[in-house]
């Protein structure tokens, strides 16, 4: 990330300090990011730019000396479904597929995580008998756990989530991150996540201010 | 990617809002304009086929024609003046339709035919030749060289109609037939008192084409130069055209223009053609306007669909499904109900054509049972018009 100030915010954003917003930050591989970011201060906005969903900022940000700005909307679908996960805070499931179909979707375009391997991961968060549940009908706890599955079953060099357990409670909160850290620890993958306050879900390599 | 499962979730995600009786609505006008458009190419060509197609029979005959200068009373007299020149032959040559031009060479010395036997008449005999491509069909002893005492002639069938329907049954003579004409043979006295020449003629076939009676190329020269000399090269007064559509309004133009006469029944078409070119053309342009429009129907149908699909596609986008991969979908989807609709109209196309083969037949005329290679130029033309702007729309309605 070079200099990247998000427009619509770009007066709140360069007013106060932030160890993010219009400053050059380089993610290694493999590190565990938490980004403390108070409400308001553009957490999902970044999260959003850094996955190449929104480009209204100055400033540029790149993946692998690919630039977001530029690159084709080709690269990066291969991107998103090889280099780069997402867990949304409004989680973006498909109301009308039901919360096994909405992992089954990804997992088919990517196919590299077996049918058993997702039966296995939603029984470990607890979410096998709403499996046939329409997306729309999910609470959103449920809709959490299951786009924080559908966002472990492609490849990727990192993870990022927004608010990735906002609706879980304590017990569910263990689970996911015990998964999603067992996931990323095997391929090596980085994490970068960010929340409102400061928390321990990871084992965090560095922490930055919004 | 031939994933079904995933198919399907797609089709859930993307097709499902729209109405099935819409894409019934949409492929239906799409059938409509399609088949109207190749019908109207079909109608059309059945038209041509009608007033300008040539009969087996007659094959070549109506592409032929033979043109003269109009003799006035100008130019009665001067023998000259209805001889085309070489400047004249040149500009025929490049004139709208014509394919090719001969030169009608005559007799410019005095034969003399005589035939024996019951018959017992003698006559002047004008004799023409024409160069052999010209001929509709060059009979295996048509050849000649000096000193072949043999002479192969070729008379118009008009002639052997006269001589059976008008004459022979008046003289109480009677009627011949084609073998029985060709079987007979007629002695020849060529040339001048002094120095004439003997020789036997016979029939060797039948012109529909021209109206005359044909000799070798090369026995009408060699005389010519014999008894006339320099003389003879005075040019044609007669030309043998052979044009692609006499009945081409400019062709006829051309001939009236230059005053040229011509005993072609094809220019009689050329007003019956024009009155054709014009409901023809009237169709057309309303076929192509009703295609248009269908195709439009339709392409606003995919885009629509794409429309209302939007949130899903935004999210599939977001995902990681890339816009080529689920244009590719869509297209997929749509392409093949295209190529069914096109191919039902082309058999419905077939269908027609078929019935009007048996319908015109019951009243004497010939269409083909199938339509034309115009037809399916066409069809082929207009589906691959359809799967392109298909698939353009589909591809920008999906751009993020």
């Amino acid at each position: 990330m070079q200099g990247v100030i998000p427009v619509p915010i770009r007066e709140k954003v360069i007013s106060r300090e932030s160890g993010i917003w219009n400053a050059t930050i380089t993610f290694a591989k493999g590190e565990i990011l938490f980004i403390q970011a108070p409400s308001g201060t553009g957490k999902t906005t970044l999260i959003h730019c850094l996955y190449g969903i929104r480009k209204d900022y100055e400033g540029d940000i790149a993946w692998d000396n690919n630039s977001l700005l530029t690159i084709d909307e080709e690269d990066m679908a291969d991107m998103r479904t090889k280099k780069l996960s997402i867990i949304f805070q409004d989680m973006r499931l498909f109301p009308e597929l039901t919360a096994y179909e909405n992992i089954e979707i990804k997992r088919r375009l990517t196919d590299t995580v077996s049918e058993e391997q997702v039966f296995a991961w939603m029984e470990r968060l607890g979410i096998t008998e709403k499996r046939n549940s329409l997306g729309k009908t999910l609470s959103y706890g449920e809709q959490q756990r299951t786009a924080i599955i559908r966002a472990l079953v492609q490849p990727f060099d990192w993870l990022l989530m927004d608010e990735p357990f906002s609706h879980l409670d304590h017990t569910n909160i263990d689970k996911a991150r015990k998964l999603i850290a067992e996931v990323t620890s095997s391929t090596n993958a980085g994490i970068l996540i960010a929340d409102l306050d400061e928390n321990k879900y990871f084992d965090y390599t560095k922490t930055l201010m919004l | 990617m031939n994933d079904r499962v995933l198919n399907g979730l797609l089709d859930r995600l993307l097709l499902q809002s729209g109405k099935k009786i819409r894409l019934f609505a949409a492929l239906g006008a799409l059938f409509v304009g399609t088949s109207l458009f190749l019908l109207s190419v079909a109608i059309w060509w059945n038209f041509n086929e009608l007033l300008f197609g040539k009969n087996k029979d007659d094959a070549m005959a109506s592409t032929y024609l033979i043109i003269g200068k109009r003799v006035t009373d100008q130019n009665m007299g001067k023998p000259m003046a209805t001889v085309f020149r070489p400047a004249e032959i040149e500009e025929i040559r490049k004139a709208p339709q014509v394919q090719d031009v001969g030169w009608i060479t005559a007799n410019h010395f005095p034969i003399y035919a005589m035939m024996g036997g019951n018959l017992g008449f003698a006559t002047e005999l004008p004799l023409e030749s024409v160069p052999d491509k010209f001929i509709d069909k060059t009979p295996a002893e048509w050849r000649w060289q000096p000193g072949d005492n043999s002479l192969p002639i070729i008379i118009s069938s008009q002639f052997l109609d006269i001589y059976n329907y008008v004459f022979a049954p008046s003289q109480g003579l009677p009627q011949l037939s084609e073998s029985t004409v060709k079987s007979l043979a007629l002695k020849l006295k060529v040339g001048a008192d002094d120095r004439n020449e003997i020789m036997m003629a016979h029939v060797v076939g039948f012109s529909d084409r021209i109206n005359s009676v044909l000799a070798p190329q090369s026995f009408i020269d060699y005389y010519n130069h014999k008894f006339k000399g320099e003389e003879s090269g005075g040019g044609p007064s007669q030309l043998i055209l052979k044009a692609l559509d006499p009945s081409d309004t400019k062709f006829a133009r051309f001939l009236t223009d230059h005053d040229y006469s011509t005993n072609s029944q094809n220019l009689k078409w050329s007003k019956v053609r024009a009155v054709v070119e014009v409901v023809a053309t009237t169709t057309g342009v309303l076929a192509i306007l009703i295609m248009g429009i269908s195709i439009l129907v339709f392409i606003l149908f995919i885009e629509l669909t794409v429309a209302r699909a939007h949130q899903s596609l935004t999210l599939l986008g977001q995902i990681g499904f890339g816009p080529k991969f689920l244009s590719g979908y869509m297209n997929r989807h749509f392409l093949p109900m295209v190529g069914l609709i096109s191919i039902c109209s082309a058999v419905f196309v077939c269908v027609l054509q078929f019935s009007a083969h048996i319908l015109v037949h019951s009243q004497g005329l010939v269409l083909p049972p199938l339509p034309g290679a115009i037809v399916w130029i066409s069809f082929l033309i207009c589906s691959a018009l359809l799967v392109v702007l298909i698939m353009r729309s589909i591809k920008q309605s999906i751009k993020p």
